[in-house]
């Protein structure tokens, strides 16, 4: 391994069923790269991630070599349930920002930190509104904000731009430019072709 | 207690309260309703949130089978709490320990583990029947608020100060790995602890309310509040404070209902749920 890697995968197996989905695959991810992960349907590229996450069992090894806060920002391709509770986008950044229950209202300083962020994703003025009336591409954008704050060690996304319109791409990839500035290392998963050129990050395409 | 019981009816005969205050089963009664109310009221709006309806029916179920367990280990018939607690415990954590293994949906492990109760409670309650009057069982399927005793009131304070604790210290915790699982694990919540904690919870509060509505109701005083105040609330706050009030006023309006009709107050206080419910609908955002 070379010194600077964040996340070095070697000989990693996991299976579906009986099916393998990774038979002895390898990746080394360095320190503040940004690395793109295309290939087609069921290729492993959400697997991937959530081996990342510790939320999937797999054989193989697996090392993250943290340096700072060994913090995990997470975009999913789906948001689950936004009509489960009537929540607001604003409540929702809350919930992980604030002890005092989010029913009890939000403190005066996570209200500031909720409206920059939601600022920061172009989400200006639309705190109070509940989820489910937010479009799936505001849904999106108010994810990123929620898994770029505190800006983390690793981000994983699976599909950000999915829903995005123009205006969302471009600050999707402004915001991920600033993160890298910031030390961030991001794998990306992504069917745009020309995303990781323009992003300048390296890529690699799983094949089944 | 009996000093305060003893003041209520001194009060009750001066005419300064109702004349149904001189019974001290009746302020027992309502003392436990006025508990479980706030308590289910709270809890109800986790468990919809968390899409557990069907695992608070099973945990009534489940305690039929625990009182039963309970009265063929020695227990008394008047405070079974061992046999019900212990088995309902068992069951709730089981599942959850399935549910966290198994490709299977939610709804098929819990219709498993129902059945296995169900069954189970069924070969115990004919042997238990020969112990006991079937009447005095009764009691625990259907609830029997006029034999609510001071040490089920206690039980039922020390259940909701542990639920206001937990939800104050928790409560976003909670939301937030019920609405997604996946970003409160990234996040470095624990989602297992906190799935084996809420079921622990919701199995002591059932356990502990059911003389008010009975085992084969409970599943309603565990969902319905917050399922009315839903259609309604546009806020987390007003979701909340809906599902107390709801389910505080049902509870009394069931009460006050069984006082004056011959039905039993747990059918009442469902019926009046269940009423509040369909309002509710017909004033859905």
């Amino acid at each position: 391994m070379s010194g600077s890697a964040l996340i070095e995968v070697r000989g990693l197996d996991v299976r579906r069923g009986a099916e393998h989905v990774f038979e002895g695959f390898d990746l080394e991810l360095e320190r503040g790269a940004i690395h793109v992960l295309s290939g087609a349907n069921g290729a492993g590229k959400s697997t991937l991630l959530a081996v990342l996450r510790g939320a999937l069992p797999f054989a193989g090894e697996v090392l993250l070599h943290w340096r700072g806060a060994a913090t995990i920002g997470y975009v999913p391709q789906d948001f689950l349930a936004p009509e489960a509770a009537p929540l607001t986008a604003a409540e929702l950044l809350a919930l992980p920002r604030q002890r005092r229950p989010v029913c009890f209202g939000l403190s005066r300083a996570t209200r500031a930190r909720v409206d920059a962020l939601l600022e920061g994703v172009g989400l200006g003025g639309r705190g109070n509104a509940p989820l489910a009336g937010l479009s799936g591409g505001e849904r999106r954008r108010l994810l990123l904000a929620h898994a770029c704050d505190p800006a983390p060690e690793l981000l994983l996304l699976d599909e950000p731009a999915a829903g995005l319109d123009a205006a969302g791409e471009a600050l999707l990839e402004a915001r991920l430019r600033d993160l890298r500035g910031a030390g961030t290392t991001t794998l990306l998963v992504s069917h745009d072709p020309a995303i990781a050129a323009r992003l300048g990050a390296s890529s690699t395409r799983l094949g089944r | 207690m009996s000093g305060f019981y003893d003041t209520l009816a001194a009060w009750a005969e001066s005419g300064a309260l109702p004349e149904v205050f001189g019974y001290p089963f009746f302020v027992r009664g309502l003392l436990a309703v006025l508990l479980a109310a706030p308590l289910f009221g709270t809890l109800s709006h986790i468990v919809v949130t968390r899409r557990l309806a069907f695992l608070s029916a099973t945990l009534g179920h489940a305690a039929i089978t625990g009182l039963t367990l309970g009265l063929a280990l020695g227990e008394p018939l008047s405070a079974p709490y061992g046999g019900m607690f212990g088995f309902v415990a068992l069951l709730a954590l089981g599942l959850v320990w399935v549910r966290r293994r198994s490709a299977l949906s939610s709804d098929t492990l819990i219709g498993v583990f129902l059945s296995l109760t169900l069954g189970l409670g069924v070969c115990l309650l004919v042997f238990s029947t020969r112990r006991f009057d079937v009447h005095r069982i009764e009691a625990v399927l259907f609830g029997s608020l006029l034999t609510v005793t001071d040490t089920d009131l206690a039980l039922l304070f020390a259940v909701l100060c542990l639920t206001a604790v937990v939800l104050a210290r928790h409560y976003n915790e909670l939301l937030f790995d019920s609405l997604s699982p996946q970003l409160a694990g990234t996040q470095g919540q624990r989602s297992a602890l906190i799935d084996y904690a809420f079921v622990l919870l919701l199995a002591l509060a059932t356990v502990a309310a059911l003389k008010i509505v009975g085992a084969l109701l409970i599943e309603a005083l565990a969902v319905v509040p917050a399922a009315a105040a839903r259609n309604v609330a546009r806020t987390t706050r007003g979701w909340l404070l809906g599902s107390v009030a709801i389910a505080l006023s049902a509870s009394i309006a069931g009460l006050a209902l069984s006082a004056h009709m011959p039905v039993p107050p747990g059918g009442a206080i469902v019926l009046c749920l269940a009423g509040a419910f369909f309002l509710t609908l017909l004033r859905r955002r």
